[in-house]
């Protein structure tokens, strides 16, 4: 079996890294630390008491993750508080998205979750009231490059990333949930329509489940380059799945609601990879051509900790995807622009840039 | 076997394999590769008295100090700190690869052996009874670290005090201590028979020169010890040297905010704290001469 392999079945079965040999527990703690999935692990062998079986040293790993994990969870929740307050009396709702919605809501897929940022969604009318509240209560936007404003206020679904002066969590304020340039455009309005309250918590809502399982299939199989998050992101999905998926109806209205936002296609894809990953129940679907196919089995899993190490047609398949996700972002023109602007900019700073002893 | 018990060819030999070379450095096991010329004999030097560990251990860090393949390999050579891959580390002067390592190792330890509240602290021991050091860069702690180990306490560490919150002891970490610019010469002075590596000029902490640990501290690396002073110093040319207790809430601020990963651990840094903070006695340090700030802590730990 290999590294990567190994790994999903010990996140889906904890029990069973404490019978691999010492060097097959160093190298999944490592792969899984590679993937940003101490955490999960960690709970994971906590709820069947198995830590105290493994060697210190793994369980030191492990728990290092773990630490680190929840203290982004404190952050992330903090934010919403926070987010809670700045816009008391404004109107304007609290809508979370991914990460943030899985911790407010107490998703088991949250525990250990490796959270970076807070991400919340807002009609797009609503934006400058909402920039206005933050400014007021203390966020800043992280980028003043002219460039770089342009690029997400004219052509991306969400506006220059913001940061609160005292604290590092960033924050991103999506309008919706891809690109405005995108060949994808599912209507936020749907979206918003169909809103949850998060219980005891008036004025914080997240998307309906099945938007939520949908939001995150779009940015993994549609809008991501298989990076360094798609093995957590996929996890995310199979959470999802498993959580919602046994509520009666739910796999119809899963399919019947890709096809009213015109997302069947990174649906379908989703659907075939988890239940060729994770063996997620999923209802029927069409596996996606064979090229994307042949991609992404490469691009999903790590291959070795080191991710220089990974194999060649492995590194050439996540650039095919990184390629791919910026060609369903924009129109040929201007990605050529855009992209010709980000080498140029990255290539000055390379040659100006002089780095110290 | 040690590290000391291998030729510097075998060393760099060992090195430079797909494998690296693994030891024990306190609670951690280190495999570290790297092609480096003249590294070796340095590397000896400084953990001679450090326990090889065979392949099959379960190891704490994967290291590399790893040459680029472009321009910078034969023009004003560099050498790159690797853990897993890259890391956010500039790159060093090939010829600095010393300082470059034992930096990258204090650079993983920070991020990720965050099962300890990590203290920035200098720790010395007597016995189990362990005294720390917290300070700012400049304010002499490892100066006055080195002094005291030079006159037989226990060396754990001159950068990280590593406590478990779940057991409220700290690790010891033998390691080199790093002396910046005027310190060695000080050092130098207050005990000639020191072993220092050689001195590196022009780092970001302008001279460098790292002192061997004491080989019983490294011997003796595997035994615990409990925080008893909390000892915060600052040096001032031609002062006489001088000790003042502080109240316990100033001390819980102290240790709060002297933690790396304080925020990190939520609760149970505050109650490691809130634990530490009742086992200890606090005091002010200020001293000119490393020898009379020794006599002060000599009579402070026999009272």
């Amino acid at each position: 079996m290999t590294g990567a392999a190994t790994l999903l079945v010990v996140l889906r079965q904890p029990e069973r890294l404490a019978v691999l040999s010492a060097p097959e527990q160093e190298f999944t703690l490592r792969l899984a630390r590679r993937a940003g999935l101490l955490g999960p692990l960690q709970h994971g062998l906590e709820r069947s008491g198995l830590l105290e079986t493994l060697p210190a040293p793994i369980r030191d790993g492990l728990e290092g993750g773990r630490v680190v994990a929840d203290s982004r969870e404190r952050a992330i929740l903090w934010e919403v508080d926070r987010l809670e307050r700045a816009f008391f009396g404004t109107g304007l709702p609290v809508i979370l998205l991914k990460g943030a919605a899985y911790a407010a809501l107490g998703l088991p897929l949250a525990r250990g979750r490796l959270m970076a940022d807070i991400d919340i969604l807002l009609p797009r009318a609503d934006l400058p009231q909402a920039e206005r509240a933050l400014q007021k209560h203390g966020w800043l936007t992280a980028t003043s490059d002219p460039y770089d404003q342009h690029y997400y206020r004219e052509w991306m679904h969400e506006l220059p990333p913001m940061r609160h002066c005292h604290r590092p969590t960033e924050l991103d304020i999506h309008h919706a949930i891809l690109p405005r340039t995108g060949r994808l455009q599912p209507d936020s309005a749907l979206l918003l329509q169909e809103v949850i309250p998060l219980p005891g918590r008036p004025g914080v809502w997240t998307l309906a489940p099945v938007d939520m399982v949908l939001h995150a299939m779009v940015q993994l199989f549609h809008d991501s380059d298989f990076g360094a998050n798609a093995l957590r992101d996929l996890l995310d999905l199979d959470g999802l799945l498993r959580h919602y998926g046994p509520t009666p109806g739910f796999g119809d209205r899963l399919l019947a609601r890709g096809r009213e936002l015109n997302l069947t296609a990174p649906l379908h894809a989703a659907l075939y990879f988890l239940e060729r990953f994770c063996q997620t129940p999923v209802p029927g679907h069409e596996p996606p051509g064979w090229l994307l196919r042949g991609l992404i089995t490469l691009a999903m899993l790590p291959d070795h900790p080191d991710p220089r190490r990974d194999g060649t047609s492995v590194r050439l398949a996540r650039w095919c995807l990184y390629v791919r996700s910026h060609w369903l972002r924009m129109p040929p023109g201007l990605l050529v622009t855009h992209l010709t602007r980000k080498g140029l900019r990255r290539w000055k700073q390379h040659v100006w840039h002089r780095r110290g002893v | 076997m040690k590290i000391g018990a291998l030729t510097t060819g075998e060393t760099t030999r060992r090195l430079a394999s797909a494998d690296g070379l693994a030891w024990r450095a306190g609670p951690f096991v280190v495999r570290l590769r790297a092609d480096v010329p003249g590294f070796a004999g340095q590397l000896r030097l400084l953990y001679g008295e450090h326990r090889l560990v065979e392949t099959g251990e379960t190891n704490d860090f994967h290291l590399e100090l790893a040459r680029p393949w472009g321009l910078r390999r034969w023009w004003r050579p560099k050498v790159f700190f690797e853990m897993d891959g890259p890391t956010r580390m500039a790159p060093f002067p090939l010829d600095h690869a010393l300082p470059l390592f034992e930096w990258g190792f204090n650079y993983a330890i920070a991020t990720r052996a965050n099962h300890y509240l990590l203290l920035h602290a200098a720790v010395v021991a007597q016995g189990e009874r362990a005294l720390l050091l917290p300070g700012l860069p400049g304010s002499g702690k490892s100066t006055l670290c080195a002094a005291l180990v030079l006159r037989g306490w226990r060396l754990l560490s001159d950068e990280f005090g590593l406590l478990r919150p779940s057991s409220g002891l700290l690790a010891p970490l033998p390691r080199s201590i790093a002396l910046k610019n005027a310190s060695i010469a000080v050092i130098r002075a207050f005990e000639p028979s020191a072993v220092l590596g050689p001195e590196f000029p022009k780092t970001r902490k302008g001279t460098v020169a790292h002192l061997r640990p004491p080989p019983e501290s490294v011997r003796a690396q595997e035994q615990g010890a409990r925080p008893v002073w909390v000892v915060s110093p600052r040096f001032e040319a031609g002062a006489a040297a001088r000790l003042v207790p502080l109240p316990r809430d100033h001390g819980f601020l102290r240790l709060a905010h002297n933690a790396f990963n304080y925020e990190l651990q939520g609760e149970r840094g505050f109650r490691a704290v809130t634990r530490m903070t009742r086992a200890c006695r606090f005091f002010d340090l200020t001293f000119g001469d490393p020898g009379e700030a020794v006599a002060l802590l000599d009579g402070l730990a026999a009272s």
